[in-house]
């Protein structure tokens, strides 16, 4: 059976002193991680291999956590203009969460230029964003989408940032798409087991899910999904995967990691393990065992 | 400018002719914005360290970290502090017979002034009113109603009761105690219509404010509550005997849904239930289940079902057992336990005629508990 890659790089040195971002140092950590994922003479050529030029790409981001714990704008307009360059028209690309007031806290200056790069939340007033009315009904999961992610993107990537969650135990790139969904408060009892899992193995999403990306530039990896300073790491890295599962499964190791080398119990000790990954790998999703997954490390 | 003021807005009055509203909104009220979110503190919480609160409205208990809402999702944590999103923003506003809660035994043929805030802290499966209960206060329009305003809306318009109901009265429990107090001062009566389920403390003072509860209770087995109402079943059987002891009005309503929770075992277990724990005197209305939100491949409750539950209800020595939502069925009426004299005679939310004098039977002068005047 083939090993999921999950490509981890870490850029020393990308978050400056004064919590701003060293571009360069950025961009190189993305033409890096595509390099290793793709194997891949540069980013543009990654891309490629995974959107058509006619694609409309929504990046679905998280910035519930407010500016400290977000992902950061300079993240995904990284992203972006990767995205562009290989071919795709930044008309049809668009950063989004689920509201434009958590977008704006996080740093983000809205767009809903329909001719250029859009960055807006569901709740914006373009036709291409709001919910539909129709509910998706699977499994146990009944919830109408946002248009922006069942309308208007062809194809999507979810670049959320990695967290602790206090009830879902950690929350990356598979719980990320609970906010493309109406009622994301209905599916967060039992660890959010299975609903993470269920939510992704709807139509408008793993139709159209391409690529997991998570900035753990800093990571929260206690008493999360809001930030607090004293269990929040400034690890500066960067983690790649195409499989979903198995790249938040290697960002739930790395949260274990953090919270071992600081004397606190592990996730399973608090009863909060993440086990709608081992739910998503029952449904064929991804890879949730070390076994299964190829990490590969690499430090600029 | 005041708030009553702002219906003179043409945009407003618009708005609300083309949505085919009552005519008390026209004159009163125009449309607020989606993002129209109150914010005022939440009562039954607890601060935790580190800015998260832990809820104490609800047997979910929500532990909530800063930013996050709760499962009802019209609360949220905002920096260590606990707010109700909802209080006073109706998404829902309208007069209704008090059949249609259903409430029999209570201001027969009065009309209640029912509103509802979105929001609801179960996600039942078989939901009516999804579309305002299962979703986000800014995923609806707001009307922007403080207590003392609704007060007079429906003293303005003859309705003697205010009913919280549509969605779950219990997630905007700030604003529905609030008014109800306010009512009351203005002989107003209040009455709730909730899936019961609450924590005790809240419960226990929200029973000093209103005058009637109706309580949906949706099974009798806790594998139902977990799969088709996202709930743990003995709360509600313990604020259904909360109620029963106040000095308020109680009625319950069980949805009998096809093969799900009609057995024949589980309806005699209820009725047990009631008749051990609350007395053969509370009425209980059996409700034809129609397929809607997430149950569409389950067909109506067939008439022969009720009539059964009906039946095992009567053995079981319950004196008030209705048929709902099959307007026109014999069981609609209220029959005197004791001379079988039809001391309320309904056709659906209609009323017929009403054969009690002083709450007593005309026939037999025997008592038919209730609220009757």
């Amino acid at each position: 059976m083939a090993l999921s890659n999950v490509v981890l790089v870490k850029g020393k040195g990308v978050l400056a002193q004064n919590d701003t971002i060293n571009q360069k140092k950025l961009s190189q950590m993305y033409s890096k991680g595509f390099e290793l994922l793709f194997n891949a003479k540069n980013p543009q050529e990654s891309l490629q291999h995974l959107f058509k030029s006619s694609d409309k790409v929504g990046i679905k981001i998280n910035t519930i956590g407010g500016k400290k714990i977000s992902t950061r704008p300079e993240v995904s307009h990284s992203l972006a203009k990767l995205l562009a360059g290989s071919g795709i028209p930044e008309s049809n690309l668009i950063i989004w969460d689920r509201t434009d007031r958590e977008l704006r806290e996080a740093g983000y200056r809205l767009s809903a230029d329909r001719y250029g790069l859009k960055v807006h939340g569901t709740d914006t007033r373009v036709n291409w964003a709001g919910y539909n009315y129709d509910l998706v009904s699977h499994l146990n999961i009944g919830s109408r989408f946002a248009r922006i992610q069942s309308n208007f993107a062809t194809a999507s990537i979810s670049l959320a940032i990695l967290k602790d969650h206090g009830m879902a135990g950690v929350t990356a790139g598979m719980k990320n798409y609970f906010g493309s969904i109406h009622n994301p408060n209905k599916y967060h009892d039992t660890n959010c087991d299975p609903y993470v899992a269920e939510l992704f193995e709807t139509k408008p999403v793993k139709e159209k899910h391409k690529l997991s990306i998570l900035d753990c530039l800093v990571v929260q990896y206690h008493r999360g999904p809001s930030y607090h300073a004293r269990w929040a790491e400034k690890l500066e890295t960067l983690i790649f995967g195409l499989d979903p599962v198995a790249t938040d499964f290697v960002g739930w190791q790395v949260i274990e990691k953090l919270r071992a080398e600081n004397g606190l119990p592990s996730l399973k000790e608090e009863n909060r393990e993440p086990s709608y990954l081992k739910s998503a790998e029952k449904m064929g999703l991804g890879k949730a065992n070390s076994n299964d997954i190829k990490v590969i490390e690499e430090e600029l | 400018m005041k708030r009553r003021q702002f219906f003179k807005t043409a945009g407003g009055t618009a708005l609300l002719a083309s949505s085919g509203m009552p005519s008390f909104l026209m004159d009163l009220y125009a449309f607020s914005g989606k993002q129209n979110l109150s914010h005022v503190e939440a009562r039954y919480y607890k601060k935790r360290p580190d800015r998260e609160i832990e809820c104490e409205l609800c047997p979910r208990f929500c532990l909530l970290g800063d930013k996050e809402r709760g499962y009802c999702g019209v609360r949220e944590n905002q920096g260590g502090t606990y707010y109700t999103l909802v209080y006073g923003k109706l998404c829902s506003i309208h007069d209704d017979p008090i059949e249609k809660k259903p409430l029999f035994h209570f201001l027969p043929g009065s009309r209640a002034l029912s509103v509802a805030t979105a929001g609801c802290n179960v996600n039942c499966k078989f939901c009516q009113n999804w579309e305002i209960s299962q979703v986000r206060p800014e995923q609806v329009q707001n009307y922007d109603v403080p207590p003392e305003d609704l007060v007079d809306i429906a003293l303005k318009y003859n309705c003697p009761v205010i009913a919280y109901t549509y969605t779950e009265p219990i997630v905007f429990y700030e604003y529905m105690y609030d008014t109800s107090a306010e009512g009351r001062k203005k002989g107003i009566r209040n009455v709730v219509i909730t899936g019961g389920y609450i924590n005790p403390e809240p419960l226990v003072e929200l029973v000093k404010v209103v005058d009637a509860i109706k309580v949906d209770l949706k099974s009798f087995s806790q594998d139902f509550y977990t799969d088709y109402v996202r709930g743990k079943l003995e709360p509600v059987l313990e604020a259904i005997k909360i109620i029963a002891k106040s000095d308020i009005w109680l009625e319950i309503v069980y949805l009998v849904i096809p093969t799900l929770n009609d057995s024949t075992e589980e309806l005699r277990g209820v009725c047990q239930w009631i008749m051990k724990e609350i007395g053969p005197d509370v009425p209980i209305h059996f409700t034809r289940f129609q397929p809607m939100y997430l149950i569409k491949n389950l067909p109506p409750t067939p008439l022969s079902t009720l009539e059964k539950a009906h039946t095992i209800a009567r053995e079981e020595g319950l004196h008030y057992v209705y048929v709902g939502n099959v307007p026109g069925h014999r069981t609609e009426n209220t029959y005197c336990p004791k001379c079988q004299n039809v001391v309320v005679q309904r056709t659906g939310y209609q009323i017929q005629k009403i054969d009690l004098i002083a709450g007593r039977c005309k026939n037999c002068s025997t008592l038919i508990p209730g609220i009757w005047s």
